[in-house]
């Protein structure tokens, strides 16, 4: 009797540990830090030292600075591009795949997802490498004759940063187009074809638009990851491809200015969070049960 | 069959033959390069050679690294599958607070990394914790978290609550409950959701480069050489890694397909 009572005692505060750490963890390891990176914000630095006084200076600074809005304007210019180019290969690619039968269909899709999941760096050096002045893309342009001598058209400047993260970023595109074209529900487009309408009709008025919600959520993924992304525009980027991230980054680094970066990155929190909604707005799929 | 559609099939297959070597070329790259010598500038091809696998095995720098990233991982995975899985058995049939904590886990998943590393780094000084491997390993786990998380709830959800309910009728206590029916059950869950985040963990790069002390993993280690440029043994990690990478995916595949296809038969 008394060593089911204990167990049961060692139960009870087994759960209450339980809680604690349920509510804990996520407050400390992710809640507080993001709370005083956001209070820091507000903070200033006097000669190399923090100062702990509450001020907007950050924000002044950032919006009057003719260097970092239109910096800021451009990175969203390009992520928007980045987006656009990624939705632009990754549909016809989805597509494609959703016209295969079986197994095809899921081991053609895995083939394109798995590059995903290898090493970040070592792609955006081989794709440095592939850009460069002597890389692989100028010798194949001037061997073709397309060229007369090798282009500095994709070397360190935004071009190669448009390039590169689009080459990184096209996997994040295909996954939700391709998943929304297979809710699509077969009848109909039988029925569109049933009624008479001709292939591109029944892609224009019935895939197309049914298909947008996974177009939504493929823009804000890829749009979210490039615009947070710091390394590429460093690598491949040069000293004329300056975006936002490389700002806020040297904020960290050779600027020493915490309070102005943490400002900088609430500034791109917001642009993220919009994107983020916009992508779950228009993401939700309606209307494709039948 | 018009020909209408047969031509849009052969450009729809077309580009995406395009979008395949597009992505695949960046790893062709190196592969390919690690089995030949460079001389004078250029790829000598006539001879293919390991020789490059072997200047690896004495790159002294790279092996630390490699290490260093083992042990990021691995402590990354168990920190990570211990705490998600707490946290999805806690949460899991819970409704009050459950949406905001689990948003609250998911944050540093959606947020841009070098957001979350920033706030980590600025976290970390503020208590006075020196950057260090335990520094980024506490940064890899606040960031794989959400994965395994989600893991070990989906499998839960999927799981039948009459297993338990017969458990329980049968006697048993809920300590028993627990390691006999529950556990047994996520077990094929949480290694799939280990497998992910020691996946992640291994390719970090920015959260890494924020909160790490003298100490650098894999991807920053190379990350910091590529601005000299690479000796060609690079190219033979480059090799391994994905060999290595390919071989997780099968693995996380093989862990985490069941659920898939028994979630679609119910």
């Amino acid at each position: 009797m008394s060593e089911a009572g204990s167990t049961q005692h060692a139960e009870r505060r087994l759960s209450l540990l339980v809680t604690v750490l349920a509510f804990a963890l996520p407050v400390v390891f992710v809640l507080v830090p993001l709370a005083i990176f956001l209070g820091y914000s507000f903070f200033s630095v006097d000669q190399g030292t923090i100062v702990y006084g509450l001020s907007l200076g950050n924000y002044v600074r950032f919006l009057t600075d003719p260097v970092f809005l239109p910096v800021f304007w451009n990175t969203i210019v390009l992520c928007v591009s980045v987006a656009i180019i990624c939705i632009l290969l990754a549909y016809p690619a989805a597509y494609f795949l959703t016209t295969l039968k079986g197994r095809w269909r899921y081991a053609l899709l895995m083939l394109l997802l798995v590059p995903l999941l290898m090493s970040y760096v070592i792609k955006i050096y081989a794709i440095r490498s592939i850009l460069g002045l002597n890389g692989f893309l100028n010798k194949a342009l001037v061997a073709l004759g397309i060229l007369q001598e090798p282009s500095t058209l994709f070397v360190f400047n935004m071009n190669a940063i448009l390039l590169t993260l689009t080459l990184l970023l096209i996997p994040f595109a295909i996954l939700p187009i391709f998943l929304s074209l297979e809710r699509i529900p077969q009848v109909l487009l039988r029925a569109s074809d049933d009624l008479g309408a001709s292939g591109l009709q029944t892609f224009l008025r019935i895939t197309l638009p049914l298909s947008l919600p996974g177009v939504a959520s493929a823009a804000s993924f890829v749009f979210v990851l490039a615009i947070g992304d710091f390394l590429t525009p460093q690598m491949v980027g040069g000293i004329s491809g300056f975006t936002f991230g490389r700002i806020l980054y040297s904020q960290f680094g050779t600027a020493y200015n915490w309070p102005f970066g943490a400002a900088l990155s609430v500034a791109l929190a917001v642009v993220v969070i919009a994107a983020i909604l916009v992508g779950e707005r228009f993401g939700r799929n309606r209307g494709t049960s039948v | 069959m018009s020909a209408l559609p047969r031509l849009s099939t052969i450009f729809l297959a077309a580009i995406t033959t395009l979008v395949a070597v597009l992505l695949y070329s960046p790893l062709f790259v190196p592969i390919v390069s690690s089995f030949f010598t460079i001389s004078h500038g250029s790829v000598d091809w006539s001879a293919p050679t390991l020789s490059t696998y072997v200047a690896l095995a004495e790159n002294h720098d790279i092996l630390v690294a490699l290490r260093t990233t083992l042990i990021v991982g691995v402590c990354t995975v168990i920190l990570s599958v211990v705490s998600g899985t707490l946290l999805a058995l806690y949460y899991h049939g819970r409704r009050s607070g459950r949406s905001v904590l689990q948003f609250i886990i998911f944050l540093p998943f959606l947020m841009p990394p070098i957001i979350s590393g920033l706030a980590l780094l600025i976290f970390f000084r503020e208590i006075g914790l020196e950057r260090s491997l335990l520094t980024v390993v506490i940064g890899h786990t606040v960031f794989v978290l959400a994965i395994v998380y989600r893991t070990v709830l989906m499998r839960l959800q999927s799981m039948s609550r009459t297993l338990v309910e017969a458990s329980y009728d049968l006697g048993a206590t809920g300590w028993q409950t627990f390691w006999r029916i529950i556990l047994p059950n996520l077990s094929s869950a949480m290694v799939g959701g280990a497998i992910l985040a020691f996946a992640l963990s291994f390719d970090e790069t920015m959260i890494t480069i924020l909160v790490t002390g003298t100490q650098s993993t894999l991807p920053v280690r190379l990350w910091a050489m590529m601005r000299l440029g690479f000796s060609p043994d690079i190219n033979a990690l480059v090799a391994l890694i994905l060999m290595f990478t390919v071989l997780l995916c099968v693995l996380a595949a093989r862990f985490l397909i069941p659920r898939q296809v028994a979630t679609e038969r119910t």
